[in-house]
């Protein structure tokens, strides 16, 4: 029988924050693929120097912002989909909920310090 | 007579799309390359915050990289055609979950029986999205051993 | 396929595997087979069935790994002489191929399959019907044709690893009522659909439609249900009124004994 539910929103809105995120993701990720290196002409050795990848996060943090934003709402909501269908937690599933947002809270900081810290 | 617990059941019976559409098998692609982009993620984070703590910390992330030797760039291969994939397979999955579209209207089933939801044009983009993915894919692996000097 | 002898494997209670040889008759299906083994050869075989012409939807059970109506299955169809039959997967084993399907029907007891009306006098005690024209039939008589056989529930990824999932077969009768203009539980049945097991745990495998012995097509119909949930979260669309009672011989009937006009199924036939 179908639980009862204890979540943080509607599924409706967490599912519709990961459609967006994921066409957000498709559009940025090729953007910052591309700019890594193969419409610069740079040779993928290059860009992984220091100098190189600083240089990308100063001026496209923008972009990087959205990709992380977008990367990391995807990624852990997807990770919480498997975690409830997987471990279906009945009288717990608030806690699933709450440690997604946790997850996300921790990656966006670590990421946000990253576009921040570079300068 | 007793139950038993349910037959055939879990995670790896949820993987396995043998002898199913090919679209059960582009839900086990879809989940297993979203896995892996999840684990990517992270550790690309964590990667991307030594450009903070300065070039020493930088050189000697890139060092322990590059020690995995020809790994590396079979790693990011395999990333490379995890994102491809998933993203690509994302799309159709946002036209068929959110718009409804590929999976045709209701119809009056007339036997031999062919669920419209599995027709022509979700063939088309299941394949077309393949096709794509397997270029790109291809390219990628090119693209990365150019970088190696292998090519 | 030129076929002498069938074997019959079935995985019994247990987890043994017992074989059966058979003299393969000319169109002999899955379930003839299992009656002669059962007739003749072992009567301790316990499986389901009843009218053996895939309407009851009672012989579902696991054939060469798909999920099947063992009469619906022609064993020349298979392309194999050893035949596996196994239990429906997903599903607690009772007996031999008999499995507990008290899970699957609750599920769909869950999603209201009935007709909801607001006004219970008028729905319980009128002597008029109501109304339902030609194309409104057509956008659910589709999903009507569920004979509830839970293949398409033991073919699902989503329900193989989450239990509480409700399911393709619940939450395509779901649609099914909410698509009936004379349904007035559209909002009902979407705070039922909008749940952490519901209709969000669909990732459109199409293995259910894939497996439906009677083209109901469940993906299609729980695409369109999310869809439905998806204008009542975000459009704000609320519910229309259900059908109007009609008087039951209206004007220009076809008169008791005549040849009534075929049924239009150009607006939401196939094409």
């Amino acid at each position: 029988m179908a639980s009862k539910e204890f979540s943080l929103m509607r599924e409706s809105w967490s599912m519709l924050l990961t459609y967006i995120t994921a066409l957000i993701l498709v559009f940025v990720l090729t953007i910052h693929l591309l700019l890594e290196s193969p419409l610069t002409g740079v040779p993928l050795e290059a860009t992984l120097t220091f100098g190189y990848a600083t240089g990308n996060l100063m001026y496209y943090k923008v972009v990087f912002g959205l990709l992380l934003f977008a990367a990391v709402i995807h990624g852990i909501n997807g990770l919480r989909v498997i975690a409830i269908e997987w471990l279906h937690p009945r009288k717990k599933a608030w806690l699933v909920n709450l440690l997604a947002v946790v997850l996300i809270g921790f990656f966006l900081a670590l990421g946000s310090y990253t576009l921040i810290a570079v300068t | 007579m007793a139950k038993t617990s349910r037959f055939k059941s879990g995670l790896i019976s949820s993987l396995i799309p043998f002898g199913f559409n090919v679209e059960r098998w582009g839900y086990v692609i879809h989940r297993v390359t979203g896995v892996i982009l999840i684990g990517y993620l992270a550790a690309h984070l964590f990667e991307t915050f030594q450009l903070s703590m300065g070039p020493g910390a930088w050189a000697n992330t890139m060092s322990a990289l590059h020690s995995l030797g020809p790994l590396e760039m079979v790693g990011l291969w395999l990333v490379a055609g995890s994102a491809l994939y998933h993203g690509a397979n994302g799309i159709r999955l946002v036209l068929n979950e959110v718009f409804g579209i590929l999976m045709g209207k209701p119809i009056m089933p007339v036997y031999p029986y062919s669920p419209t939801s599995l027709g022509r044009n979700q063939k088309l983009a299941v394949w077309t999205i393949t096709a794509v993915v397997l270029v790109l894919w291809l390219w990628a692996g090119l693209y990365l051993l150019a970088g190696l000097g292998v090519i | 396929m030129a076929l002498d002898k069938l074997v019959l494997e079935v995985l019994r209670s247990g987890g043994k595997k017992a074989r059966y040889e058979l003299k393969f008759r000319k169109g002999m299906t899955v379930l003839d087979a299992l009656v002669e083994v059962r007739e003749r050869q072992d009567p301790s075989l316990a499986y389901r069935h009843s009218c053996r012409m895939g309407i009851c939807g009672s012989c579902g059970m696991n054939i060469q790994g798909i999920p099947r109506l063992a009469c619906q299955t022609q064993v020349s169809s298979l392309g194999k002489d050893v035949v596996k039959v196994e239990p429906l997967h997903g599903m607690s084993v009772i007996k031999d191929l008999v499995v507990d399907i008290d899970p699957f029907l609750s599920m769909h007891t869950f999603v209201k399959p009935y007709l909801i009306r607001e006004d219970l006098a008028e729905r319980d005690g009128s002597d008029r019907e109501y109304r339902v024209l030609s194309d409104e039939v057509a956008r659910f008589l589709q999903f009507d044709y569920c004979i509830m056989c839970a293949l398409c529930y033991s073919a699902c990824p989503t329900v193989a690893l989450d239990p509480d999932y409700l399911g393709p077969q619940a939450m395509a009768q779901a649609y099914r009522y909410m698509a009936d203009p004379r349904d007035e539980g559209w909002d009902a049945r979407i705070n039922l659909l909008d749940r952490a097991h519901g209709v969000w745990r669909c990732h459109v495998a199409g293995s259910c439609s894939f497996v439906c012995p009677k083209d109901v097509d469940p993906a299609k119909a729980i695409q369109m249900a999310r869809v439905e949930v998806l204008k009542k979260r975000v459009l704000r669309r609320t519910a229309k009124a259900g059908s109007p009672l009609v008087n039951p011989a209206p004007a220009g009937a076809a008169k008791q004994g005549t040849r009534a006009p075929p049924f239009d199924f150009k607006e939401g036939g196939r094409g």
